[in-house]
């Protein structure tokens, strides 16, 4: 707890609660990153689960690699954000939860993406395997749960 | 719209509905922020078409994603004017809010835009000036959509 209050008393942390478009900024390019992964990877769990037909298998990596950027961008933003509120936000049992479905999401993000890489096409149409379909439909999950608890915060991590 | 318009929206069942309980907006809100997500994605993949990121014949997905993303739309524009009627003070005024009304208009034009002179484009392998031109407005002004969606509540007075 004394780095976290060591992290909130620096002068980022001070800066970033006080300035006018600090925390604002941040909290707006964090939806942007999430919007992007969470949206990509949404799309190619419906690729691969053929509910969205006619695209080349080989843009799904492509996808993910754009993905990938989006939460790159999240996890900046993020971690940021966790400098101002870090002693708050790590005692919120909603928080930990966003956290836990956030990194199940991103580990099967980078699993997908070379799992998916490392398949060998022979034509344009994909046949996934049915680990590649089942960890995508987990990770929208998480995703999607990311994004609800993410949303609950504001709202629960006073009693939660 | 007057403050009065504002004050009577305040005191609409679906405003007091919408405050009704603790549960209610953050249930609007998860909604509100999932099908953002869905809108993106789906957007993002005809975007990147339109801007030669791939260059596939993709009528038929797009048409789809095209219906996707209207349905995600709907979606996020009927819980956000749940939002608008259960606390419509805050969007008085508010510079954030009115410029994201202004760049959902724009995207919606650009939308119109491309549904008038670009949706054969995605039949074939083919990638315009003008479809650069609108793929990278799209992406533009729906990330300012989102942007501008976050800043509502830092610029509420």
């Amino acid at each position: 707890m004394s780095f976290l209050a060591y992290l909130e008393a620096s002068a980022f942390s001070e800066w970033l609660l006080i300035s006018m478009l600090g925390f604002p900024t941040l909290i707006a390019l964090h939806s942007v990153g999430m919007a992007v992964a969470v949206g990509l990877s949404l799309m190619v769990t419906l690729q691969l689960n053929q509910m969205l037909t006619g695209l080349s298998a080989r843009l799904i990596p492509k996808f993910l690699n754009i993905a990938v950027w989006g939460f790159v961008l999240n996890l900046i933003t993020g971690i940021a954000l966790f400098v101002s509120r870090g002693q708050e936000y790590i005692t919120s049992a909603i928080f930990l939860v966003k956290m836990l479905l956030v990194i199940v999401s991103a580990l099967i993000l980078f699993w997908l993406r070379r799992h998916l890489l490392r398949t060998k096409l022979t034509t344009d149409v994909l046949v996934a395997s049915s680990v590649a379909r089942g960890m995508s439909v987990v990770f929208a999950a998480t995703w999607v749960g990311a994004v609800v608890s993410g949303r609950l915060i504001a709202y629960l991590s006073d009693m939660y | 719209m007057s403050s009065s318009t504002f004050a009577w929206i305040a005191d609409t069942p679906i405003s007091a509905w919408v405050n009704s309980s603790g549960t209610i907006w953050p249930t609007l809100e998860s909604i509100h922020f999932v099908s953002l997500c869905v809108l993106v994605g789906s957007l993002l993949i005809i975007d990147l078409r339109l801007i030669g990121f791939y260059r596939e014949r993709c009528a038929s997905t797009v048409q789809v994603l095209i219906r996707l993303s209207l349905a995600a739309f709907v979606v996020n524009f009927l819980t956000g004017a749940l939002f608008f009627a259960g606390n419509s003070p805050k969007y008085l005024n508010n510079s954030a809010f009115e410029l994201k009304l202004i760049l959902i208009v724009l995207a919606g034009m650009n939308a119109i835009f491309y549904r008038v002179r670009l949706s054969n484009l995605v039949d074939t392998n083919e990638v315009t000036r003008s479809s650069i031109g609108v793929g990278y407005l799209s992406l533009f002004l729906w990330t300012g959509v989102i942007i501008c969606g976050r800043m509502i509540t830092f610029y509420a007075r």
